[in-house]
């Protein structure tokens, strides 16, 4: 491996920036990573060069840990947005800079300094002062004095950001070009996914601090894992789907006996067929709908077709789906021919493929006594938080009904949550969030599964969980307090094995504390110790009178969020 | 009319702002130095020659030029280093300093002056403690130094800490990645870019203790031959109706300024340009 992060977080002011990265990349690696302003990826960029120190975690270059190492020593070609070169040298003396700290000798540095502009075409431009050259120009002096003291490691941070398009095209393939030539691990930090696109081996997608994803680009594409990676790469319809036999629909399902289970759906704007007769769709038909704009692009049509409002839900509530969801759909030319359509046409719609999330929250529903009830709850930090970023529904029901909705249901602690809790658990609820009236988005997580079958399960949802609040999380497990000295070992290799099927297989980080006592007392003890504090509590099969056996923590005197996590036994790993 | 050296400006009313910055310059700098020399011309080459070779004029020249080069290289340095500090680093107290480094300027320099003799005299909170090491500093040559230093200090740190707020820090961290130590960045990547200005602050911390009067009489115990300087001479010699002689100095004061001050514009010109040619 060329660089080694391992659980890398950075905070400012407490609050982390770069949160639990972990990473490998190869030598020869081009790695892009990819994310909003405000991501963490120039942190985490800096981190790996030393000129940011980090809070916890290690770095290591070539197998050396780096972590504690300067910036000075660890070897690394660095290349800045705004060029960063040195405005009262030229450009020779800019490339030679780090031969001359050094001390290498001139006629060695000459040849040096030949070879790389020789590498960046930029020939003959010796004597020039970098205010005398373009910002492409500039930007490739920056890249050669970046390499001129071999690094093995190459990081760019948004070199092209400040460039125009054409330049941008250019140097991106030259950058390439070089990259390859050197064999030389480079990390390529940009929030332009088409430059992302167009250099990466592989993408890291970043949001809030936190490494989402990493997968070759088709791969993320085509096979996202989470909501944003989905919509941050390209354009994407999310809706909610419904598991059934016949595979996934997107109908509401009728008030059966049991509700199907709710999935997020991508369909990607290219992937729905526009027909003039449902008998016409070639792919699987979803519904008619009627087209509200037309935008021609040049080689693509982008449209935004109106759903009827019993058609698919969107997952994020739009501004304008009252009336139903709007899709947003791209043609190509030989397409638009085919069918031509204008403003108001009523039109039928395939989905060619569609991908399932393998996230495990899809939407939340709030049970509530009255709509005043509902908006409090909807309006209390942790829900609103993360349907604000998940970007998820939120709808609100006021009876019971004869089954748990199929989203995740949301009730309040206090008096009468635990036997709502029973009632929801009974009724085929798989996850129920408690919000603790007061309090503010959790800072600290505590996992804890009484039952090890439902480990697994609890891991996927909290990992969802996680990517959303910026939280330290904690696994614990609790075991009687008169356990023997010789068991105690056993206990601590589960947490290890917890702790590495945690990071494996959901990508999540967690410390893990065994305590001896009984349950109730010590995770009270530990939800009492911070003000932020939110309980994700896995629980086993299923047995009559689970949700009463957790009142103390339900309606106790110390209420914090609960989010209680009972995985289905048939529980279909959507992939 | 003077179309040719006229360029689009936003300021308005290009004749009428000539018209005041030739006025100005003309009433209130050129016409009374004229007067000066005007005054200084009315004396035989002989006399001028006797008042400004005098023993006593002389050793107050060595003062006056020597003291003021000394204060200014001294604030060159530390006030480099008060302006990184302010620009650099965040600290309780850190507005407040920035605003106590003005001080000086707003001070009737009589008062600074004063206020330093109180401090540095033999009797002083400081004073007695140097005479126990056995240096003094009120009434002797060192005194003027530390009078100019505290003249001259704003100067210089007001001149550097705009350039250096200049550095991007993003060369630092260049410089950093390329292998440099911290003597290197700040040698090779801070000093350069902050060195014009550090210069400038310099000259005007020269020029305005060169001028300096106020604040210095009352350290330098004013001792001819010994502590005494020139503008105080000048001073002396108004006093007895001498006005041909303290024109004389005048003038002369004048011609040396401006010797000086052209030199180091020159050095700075030259500097730039060898940045330039070496790329340093």
């Amino acid at each position: 491996m060329s660089i080694t992060l391992d659980q890398v977080t950075k905070r400012y002011q407490s609050v982390p920036v770069v949160n639990d990265v972990s990473l490998d990349i190869e030598a020869g690696e081009f790695l892009v990573l990819l994310g909003p302003s405000g991501s963490g990826k120039s942190t985490l960029l800096r981190a790996i060069a030393g000129l940011t120190e980090i809070d916890h975690g290690r770095v290591s270059l070539h197998g050396r840990d780096v972590t504690g190492v300067s910036a000075r020593e660890r070897e690394v070609g660095f290349v800045f947005q705004h060029y960063a070169l040195f405005q009262h040298m030229s450009v020779a003396n800019n490339i030679e800079f780090a031969l001359r700290v050094r001390g290498v000798k001139a006629a060695e540095r000459r040849a040096r300094r030949k070879e790389l502009l020789r590498l960046v075409a930029l020939e003959g431009m010796d004597d020039r002062l970098p205010s005398e050259l373009s910002g492409g120009q500039q930007q490739r002096v920056a890249v050669a004095r970046a390499l001129a003291h071999r690094p093995q490691v190459l990081l760019m941070d948004e070199p092209f950001g400040a460039l125009d398009a054409k330049i941008r095209e250019e140097l991106r393939r030259t950058i390439r070009q070089i990259q390859r030539e050197l064999g030389i691990a480079t990390i390529f930090v940009t929030h332009d996914q088409e430059e992302a696109f167009a250099l990466a081996d592989r993408i890291g997608v970043m949001n809030q601090g936190r490494l989402l994803e990493c997968a070759a680009p088709d791969e993320l594409y085509t096979r996202p894992a989470t909501r944003f990676v989905a919509t941050f790469l390209g354009a994407a319809n999310l809706l909610l789907g419904y598991r059934t036999p016949e595979g996934v629909r997107f109908a509401p399902p009728a008030r059966r006996e049991r509700p199907p289970r709710e999935v997020v759906a991508v369909l990607r704007p290219e992937e729905v067929e526009l027909a003039a007769d449902p008998a016409d769709v070639r792919s699987n038909f979803v519904g008619f709908g009627t087209i509200e704009e037309v935008l021609f692009g040049g080689s693509i049509e982008r449209l935004r077709v109106r759903m009827p409002e019993d058609g698919p839900v969107p997952v994020a509530p739009g501004r304008d789906d009252a009336g139903g969801a709007v899709l947003e759909v791209s043609r190509t030319l030989p397409e638009q021919r085919e069918l031509p359509v204008g403003v108001g046409r009523r039109v039928a719609l395939g989905a060619r493929r569609i991908h399932v999330l393998p996230t495990p929250i899809s939407s939340f529903t709030v049970l509530a006594t009255d709509d005043a009830h509902a908006t409090r709850l909807k309006q209390l930090p942790l829900l609103s938080t993360l349907a604000g970023r998940m970007q998820t529904r939120v709808s609100t029901r006021l009876e019971r009904g004869a089954h748990a909705p199929s989203g995740m249901p949301v009730v309040a602690t206090g008096p009468g949550c635990a036997e709502s809790v029973d009632w929801l658990l009974e009724r085929g609820a798989e996850q129920i969030l408690c919000l603790s009236p007061a309090g503010p988005v959790p800072a600290h997580v505590v996992i804890y599964t009484p039952d090890a079958a439902a480990r697994d399960g609890t891991f996927a949802v909290a990992a969802s969980l996680l990517r959303h609040i910026p939280a330290e999380s904690m696994y614990l497990a609790i075991h009687p307090a008169d356990t023997p000295e010789q068991a105690r070992s056993a206990h601590l290799r589960e947490l290890l094995d917890a702790r590495s099927t945690a990071l494996t297989r959901h990508g999540l980080d967690l410390r893990t504390e065994a305590r001896y006592g009984s349950a109730e007392p010590e995770l009270l003890r530990e939800l009492g110790a911070h003000d932020g504090t939110m309980l994700v509590l896995g629980l086993g099969s299923l047995e009559r009178g689970d949700g009463s056996r957790l009142a103390g923590l339900l309606e106790g005197s110390v209420q914090r969020p609960v989010l209680i996590v009972r995985p289905a036994a048939d529980m279909d790993q959507a992939h | 009319m003077a179309g040719w050296f006229r360029k689009p400006s936003v300021l308005p009313g290009f004749g009428l702002t000539l018209g005041f910055t030739t006025f100005f310059l003309g009433a209130l700098v050129l016409l009374p130095l004229a007067a000066l020399v005007f005054k200084a011309s009315s004396l035989s080459w002989h006399d001028l020659a006797r008042i400004l070779l005098d023993e006593r004029a002389i050793a107050s020249y060595r003062l006056s030029f020597g003291a003021a080069l000394l204060a200014a290289a001294v604030n060159a340095v530390f006030g480099f280093i008060v302006a990184w500090s302010l620009v650099r680093y965040e600290f309780p107290g850190r507005r407040l300093v920035d605003a106590v480094i003005d001080l000086p300027f707003a001070l009737p320099t009589a008062v600074s002056g004063i206020a330093l003799a109180a401090v540095f005299s033999p009797t002083g909170w400081l004073g007695q403690k140097l005479a126990l090491a056995g240096v003094q500093v009120a009434y002797t040559w060192l005194g003027v130094v530390v009078a100019l230093v505290l003249i001259g200090l704003p100067f210089v740190v007001r001149s550097v800490q705009p350039a250096l707020v200049e550095v991007q820090r993003d060369l630092e961290d260049a410089a950093e990645t390329l292998g440099a130590s911290a003597w290197q960045v700040f040698r090779r990547i801070v000093l350069p870019a902050v060195m014009p200005a550090l210069l400038t602050g310099f000259t005007l911390a020269f020029a305005r203790g060169i001028g300096e009067y106020g604040s210095v009489v009352f350290i330098s115990g004013n001792l001819p031959y010994q502590t005494e300087i020139t503008p105080l001479l000048i001073v002396i010699k108004l006093e007895q109706y001498e006005y041909d002689a303290a024109a004389a100095l005048g003038f002369f004061m004048l011609v040396m300024s401006f010797v000086m001050l052209f030199a180091i514009n020159l050095v700075q010109a030259w500097g730039r340009r060898r940045q330039v040619a070496v790329g340093r």
